[in-house]
């Protein structure tokens, strides 16, 4: 599991663009996600942080300040490691560990919501709304 | 990117629901997700530069020089309390160990088909055969062009009568949409079966 998850982006002889100068795990200091408390969070699991993340804010550094100061607004563990460019696996660790220390509310979505037909029937509802084309929203400009 | 000035966190997070978009490489998952996402398309990976070269067949796709090795996603907010996430499964089966990950939990998979390739997409279909989770095959009408019928296309990938097989234009967001409407009715249809 440990071996699957590694970074395919860290075997990269020749990285271009924003290739992170740390090695990934290094900052979770080797850890990676989903082997103390089960399978890892999913992807999409919110994560918003906590008044008392924001007052403490300062007194972060690194990664663990980035994601608490993203964080403001909720946001996804995928959104979370797009935006801050880091692996998915090492935002799923720091947040955890900012979950335990108070600083980050984690939402876990429940499991069954994949089947819940009145979930279901809203987002069908709401995708249903969408025009055609991004043109259609501006025909009253 | 905005400044935000707020100080205080919202009470609670929108319930997110996901979807997978799933294909071989070069298909359109991204041009599907970026059709109809409110974000142009996240990705928590780098693009493939040389380590694509030599595995993946280009030829048939001379405009696409990149694609993302790991997931794009983008995100359609159906109101304050509930959030569509649509993934993007990596285009390469040697990444294939990081499905799981991706689609526990999804609500189902809209499968993307270039009938030029139709050998790219087994792996999509079987495995979300063998999950059980809803899933619709999707062939991408690249230009308005369709090589297969699509009954020919069902014979050929040999998916159960209640697979739906569409065609849609990755390009256009009425098209995606109701591509992703078919999805979602399969999975009501069975939430209520």
């Amino acid at each position: 599991m440990a071996d699957g998850d590694a970074p395919p982006g860290g075997y990269t002889p020749d990285p271009v663009g924003r290739a992170p100068a740390v090695r990934p795990f290094l900052v979770t200091a080797g850890r990676v996600a989903g082997t103390r408390t089960g399978p890892p969070i999913p992807v999409e699991t919110q994560v918003v942080a906590t008044a008392e993340g924001l007052r403490e804010l300062d007194r972060l550094t690194f990664e663990r300040h980035d994601i608490v100061a993203v964080c403001r607004r909720p946001q996804s563990i995928a959104e979370i490691a797009a935006k801050l460019r880091l692996h998915l696996n090492v935002v799923r660790v720091l947040a955890e560990d900012l979950r335990s220390a108070g600083q980050l509310s984690v939402h876990v979505p429940h499991a069954g919501t994949a089947q819940d037909a009145s979930v279901l029937r809203r987002v069908i509802d709401g995708l249903r709304t969408i025009p055609d084309s991004r043109g259609a929203l501006r025909d009253s400009d | 990117m905005t400044v935000t000035e707020v100080t205080e966190p919202p009470l609670r997070p929108p319930l997110p629901v996901k979807m997978v978009i799933a294909g071989g490489f070069g298909v359109g998952k991204t041009t599907t997700v970026g059709s109809i996402s409110e974000i142009a398309p996240l990705t928590t990976e780098a693009a493939i530069t040389e380590v694509a070269a030599g595995v993946d067949d280009l030829t048939h796709t001379p405009h696409k020089t990149t694609t993302t090795v790991a997931m794009d996603f983008g995100t359609i907010t159906i109101d304050p309390t509930l959030k569509l996430y649509l993934f993007g499964t990596p285009g390469q089966d040697r990444f294939g160990f990081m499905w799981d990950d991706l689609v526990e939990g999804a609500v189902g998979a809209l499968v993307i088909v270039d009938t030029r390739r139709l050998d790219d997409c087994y792996a999509a279909v079987d495995y979300f055969e063998h999950k059980g989770i809803p899933f619709t095959v999707a062939v991408n009408t690249f230009d308005g062009r369709m090589d297969h019928q699509l009954d020919e296309v069902r014979w050929a990938l040999d998916v159960a009568d209640p697979v739906p097989v569409i065609a849609f234009d990755a390009r256009e967001r009425g098209s995606v949409r109701d591509a992703l409407l078919v999805v979602l009715e399969l999975a009501l249809a069975r939430a209520e079966g």
